[in-house]
């Protein structure tokens, strides 16, 4: 049975003001045990998505189901079935986390002295033994995420959905989360997280939905979108615009990165030196070229014709690479 | 483990976790008692000693002797508004993202609701309750003997739902613990727009009339009369009815509005 069907879902939301179509159509099947990332840039419709599965926001049109529930008509059932850990989801500040704990454990059913059991289990777990009898409001932006996904894991549910786990934090915080992330998976629970960060997404995920606008514009393992690509990316980098825009003109297919451009082709390294010919005949000066396997950087940039990492105003990027 | 836990106990564990945070935040609790507080002792100050024993034999002797008496309710209203902080309650969980929290588990979302509004009830009645007991040590002393007490402290509660079930709406409205602490503005109308310092009779012109609309008429001379007047049935009547009416049309209000913010968009 899979752990996650989604068909085809959409979800408009209409106002007053105007009517936005959040997510357009989204399709994906997720495994029992695996990672599951639904990689995008913000306002991609990737948290949309998840609350719509995790039986926060209702779905427009299409079908959801988990453990082959459907969400749609058996929320409360879902809602036993999975841990969720959402950006909209907060942690009382004025609580210790050891009080939050208790109380999670017992709304989820267990009794007194059980919860007392869980709660340190759980606080070990995610390393917040020693802050435990601390308010939340003391706590660090790594140590909240780590409460919250502790508290995710309260009733050990089969499904985990995580939106944007590590955004905003640091890098040792982050590699922390990613390691019990890989852990969970380890010990049979299935994981879907949404993420910016093509890092993360390469290093945990299983598999990775690509989602842009509202659709998913690219699935696969890390690897097969990858090799999707086809080939190696060739990146020439130039000094100034003149040799940008006369090597534009001479070399064919090529995506524009500031002042680089890149090629993807069979076999890149034999084929620079052919390049480098075609380009210096011309009299156009290159001040570096190299050839690389393709990153999920490339892929996202083939897929949705900008880039994710560094891009700082993505809508602006989107308008230029539609221009 | 059993998740389906019954309702009671949802609502159990959700309100000892609210009153957590009440406790964790005491200061909070100061501004109402201290402005309750300050009716008693100013309006006492102010004006018991004209209306109070020295009016015996007079026209204006409605006190009959004993200003606390007649004064107390109006701290007492004044204490029952506290019931408000439910929708501030409620509000700051919606803000931070703990009430969807709870949404996402299989919990009863009246029990999410209600919490907040068990805090505020109890508020209410430990309020109103010190102000009763303030009152008591400074010589309050109902005619009908200690059941007027409470009298006075049920009405007080039902008035104090009222202001917490409006509250919730305001406050759910409005999306923002602001919009809920906004609403506590009615606070000035209902207590000033009544016969807070003289009895009704001694009104005058628009003021007269727009006691008469004001339900915290009825709560007030309900009160006075138990600690004033005696037994007056049509009294307390109407003070319980316009207590219930107004419990029952913002509490209504609440559900309607708190039934649409869970609601899946």
């Amino acid at each position: 049975m899979l752990a996650v069907d989604v068909k085809n879902i959409k979800k408009t939301f209409i106002s007053k003001q105007d009517t936005v179509e959040a997510v357009k159509d989204v399709s994906f099947q997720v495994k029992q045990g695996e990672i599951f990332g639904l990689l995008g840039p913000n306002g991609a419709g990737k948290s949309t998505t998840i609350l719509m599965i995790t039986t926060l926001l209702s779905i427009t049109d299409g079908k959801a189901s988990v453990l082959g529930i459907d969400v749609a008509t058996k929320d409360k059932e879902v809602r036993e079935k999975i841990g969720v850990a959402l950006q909209d989801t907060g942690l009382d500040n004025l609580l210790t986390g050891k009080e939050l704990f208790f109380t999670t454990c017992r709304l989820w059913g267990y009794s007194k002295k059980d919860s007392e059991v869980r709660t340190d289990e759980l606080l070990e777990l995610v390393g917040l033994t020693e802050a435990a009898d601390r308010r939340v409001k003391t706590y660090s932006g790594g140590m909240k995420r780590r409460l919250d996904l502790g508290l995710s894991l309260v009733h050990s549910p089969k499904i985990l959905f995580l939106d944007e786990p590590t955004t905003g934090l640091d890098p040792g915080s982050r590699r922390v989360l990613w390691d019990e992330i890989k852990r969970l998976r380890d010990n049979g629970v299935t994981i879907i997280l949404t993420t910016q960060y093509l890092e993360e997404a390469d290093e945990l995920a299983d598999r990775i939905a690509i989602i842009d606008e509202g659709l998913v514009v690219a699935e696969g393992t890390s690897d097969e979108l990858k090799a999707g690509i086809g080939g190696d990316v060739i990146t020439f980098a130039f000094e100034n615009n003149v040799d940008l825009e006369n090597a534009k003109n001479i070399l064919k297919n090529t995506v524009q990165e500031k002042n680089e451009l890149r090629i993807t082709v069979e076999d890149g390294a034999s084929k620079i030196p052919g390049y480098l010919k075609d380009l210096s005949s011309k009299g156009v000066e290159v001040s570096s070229v190299s050839a690389s396997k393709p990153t999920l950087d490339d892929v996202f940039l083939e897929v949705t014709g900008y880039r994710l990492e560094g891009s700082e105003d993505i809508k602006q990027a989107k308008e230029e690479s539609k221009r | 483990m059993n998740p389906n836990r019954s309702f009671i106990v949802q609502l159990q564990i959700l309100t000892k976790r609210m009153l957590l945070r009440v406790i964790r935040r005491p200061l909070a609790e100061l501004p109402n008692l201290i402005i309750s507080a300050f009716f008693l002792f100013v309006y006492d100050g102010a004006l018991g000693g004209v209306f109070g024993g020295n009016a015996s034999g007079t026209p204006f002797d409605f006190a009959k002797g004993n200003f606390i008496n007649f004064i107390l309710p109006v701290s007492i209203v004044s204490a029952s508004l506290s019931g408000a902080a439910s929708g501030i309650y409620l509000v700051e969980d919606i803000e931070s993202g703990v009430f969807k929290r709870y949404q996402s588990m299989p919990i009863s979302r009246w029990a999410i609701i209600l919490a907040p509004m068990n805090v505020g009830a109890l508020r209410v009645l430990l309020q109103s309750g010190l102000m009763l007991f303030i009152g008591i040590i400074i010589g309050a002393d109902p005619v009908v003997g200690s059941i007027g007490y409470l009298v006075v402290l049920s009405i007080a509660f039902i008035w104090g739902m009222g202001f917490a079930g409006y509250s919730v709406a305001a406050g759910v409205k409005s999306g923002s613990s602001q919009g809920a602490q906004a609403a506590t503005f009615l606070f000035f109308p209902a207590i000033f727009l009544a016969p807070t310092f003289v009895p009704r009779e001694a009104l005058k012109g628009w003021l007269e009339t727009a006691a008469a609309y004001n339900p915290t008429t009825y709560v007030i001379e309900a009160m006075r009369a138990v600690m004033v007047d005696g037994w007056e049935l049509d009294v307390l009547f109407r003070g319980y009815l316009a207590a219930g009416l107004f419990a029952a049309l913002t509490l209504t209000l609440a559900v309607l509005s708190a039934r649409k913010a869970t609601e899946k968009a």
